[in-house]
């Protein structure tokens, strides 16, 4: 247990640093930034506390927020996104949530697909709605996170493969 | 207080999420000048619009003492208006001197007689004697008639036995109003002589020739005038400012030149 946990920890602060140092300055056709930061979230394991994780959240958020220079809205989004992961987690996978480990392996492929993207789209209506902050841009900020949650639900599908099927 | 323990920690997660948007919320306001004022407009529309209900609901409780306010402000702006008239006009009417105004407020009355009378709530006690004029804010009312100790009638201008100075405000010509009894919205000037000119839309006020009121008060404007008449004088129709269907304030005028005049045409 203390193995997989610093097992856990190690892998987290290798995302963090990931994301502070390669994807923060990755501009995707001139916009888009990928926030890898965000399979955290996804991936922490239904076996640990739900609290933590909203504090965990707040803390990857604000280390991304004075990163980046956004002022806590990185935070706003991932502690949302962290507060609704378990509805979230019962809406994708329905009775199989309760089962710890669930997603990682057994599961179905299209209630993985439902529970990442919805946690990534979530994510970025958040972010994008705060960042632009005025009705007049409605369809700019669904275009964006439209745009946004594809790109990241693509990078993200790939690193949770890579951690999951060694 | 157990249950409320227990709810704080059965809720936790929600505690502890609001929490940690409100700080971040507050980092965002304190930094970000686009969400300081986007946060400040949503702010200040709530403020807005919550005192905005506050205080239509207060001011209509406050209606009668702003209405009183009302009145005292009409009073004092009165009496600047007839010392102004009284520069204006020095060389006609340095005779009539307004020294104060009363403000009263119409308990009684009628339109729909040939004898009009108005009945207010101030009487003697509060300084008013017979023959006083009576104004409203746009113009001519009538004339103190009969007083008690508390309430007095005024011979409203609707009233078949009230003649009142006037003149054309163009040409100074003198004529007197007078009503006929028949539509409330109209009375006669008479005695304009077929010699002058006058045209519909002229404005009549009061002459100043008389103890009741000073010269310059406005009357109402010619409706239509006749000058067929044989005995070389106008038959003119005026329109009258005031509704008096509709009066409720009513400032009467105090004169203190009026017992001196009367100790002269006496002597």
């Amino acid at each position: 247990m203390n193995r997989e946990l610093a097992r856990d920890i190690i892998l987290s602060i290798i995302i963090i640093l990931a994301q502070l140092l390669i994807f923060n300055h990755m501009n995707l056709f001139g916009t888009i930034n990928p926030f890898i930061y965000v399979s955290l979230f996804i991936l922490y394991k239904t076996s640990y506390d739900k609290t933590y994780l909203i504090i965990f959240g707040f803390l990857v958020g604000l280390i991304i927020d004075l990163s980046m220079q956004t002022y806590g809205i990185h935070t706003l989004a991932s502690i949302t996104v962290c507060y609704l992961k378990e509805k979230i987690e019962k809406y994708s996978f329905g009775v199989n949530s309760i089962l710890p480990l669930a997603m990682i392996s057994g599961t179905q492929l299209t209630n993985r697909i439902t529970y990442f993207l919805i946690i990534i789209f979530l994510h970025s209506l958040i972010y994008f709605s705060l960042i632009f902050f005025k009705l007049e841009f409605t369809l700019t900020i669904f275009l964006y996170t439209l745009i946004n949650s594809i790109v990241n639900f693509i990078i993200i599908w790939i690193i949770s493969k890579l951690i999951f099927d060694k | 207080m157990q249950s409320i323990i227990n709810s704080i920690i059965k809720n936790r997660n929600l505690i502890i999420y609001l929490l940690l948007s409100f700080i971040s919320f507050n980092y965002l306001y304190n930094n970000s000048s686009i969400h300081y004022s986007g946060i400040g407009k949503i702010g200040t529309f709530i403020s807005g619009s919550t005192s905005i209900i506050y205080s239509n609901i207060n001011s209509y409780f406050n209606l009668k003492e702003e209405n009183s306010k009302l009145i005292e402000e009409n009073l004092e702006l009165k009496k600047i208006e007839s010392q102004l008239i009284g520069i204006s006009n020095k060389s006609n009417i340095s005779e009539s001197k307004i020294d104060k105004t009363i403000s009263a407020k119409v308990i009684l009355n009628s339109i729909n007689k040939n004898k009009n009378i108005i009945v207010i709530n101030k009487g003697e006690f509060d300084g008013i004697t017979s023959d006083m004029g009576v104004i409203s804010s746009k113009g001519v009312v009538g004339v103190i008639k009969n007083i008690t100790d508390n309430y007095s009638s005024i011979v409203s201008l609707l009233n078949t036995d009230l003649r009142i100075n006037a003149i054309l405000k163009n040409s100074s010509t003198i004529g007197s109003i007078s009503w006929d009894g028949l539509d409330p919205r109209i009375v006669q000037l008479n005695d304009i002589p077929l010699s002058s000119s006058i045209k519909v839309g002229d404005t009549i006020v009061t002459g100043g020739m008389s103890f009741y009121f000073p010269k310059g008060i406005p009357i109402g404007k010619i409706e239509d005038y006749n000058n067929t008449s044989l005995e070389g004088y106008y038959s003119i129709d005026v329109s009258i400012f005031n509704d008096f269907s509709s009066l409720s304030n009513l400032y009467i005028l105090e004169r203190t030149d009026n017992e001196e005049i009367k100790f002269l045409l006496n002597e």
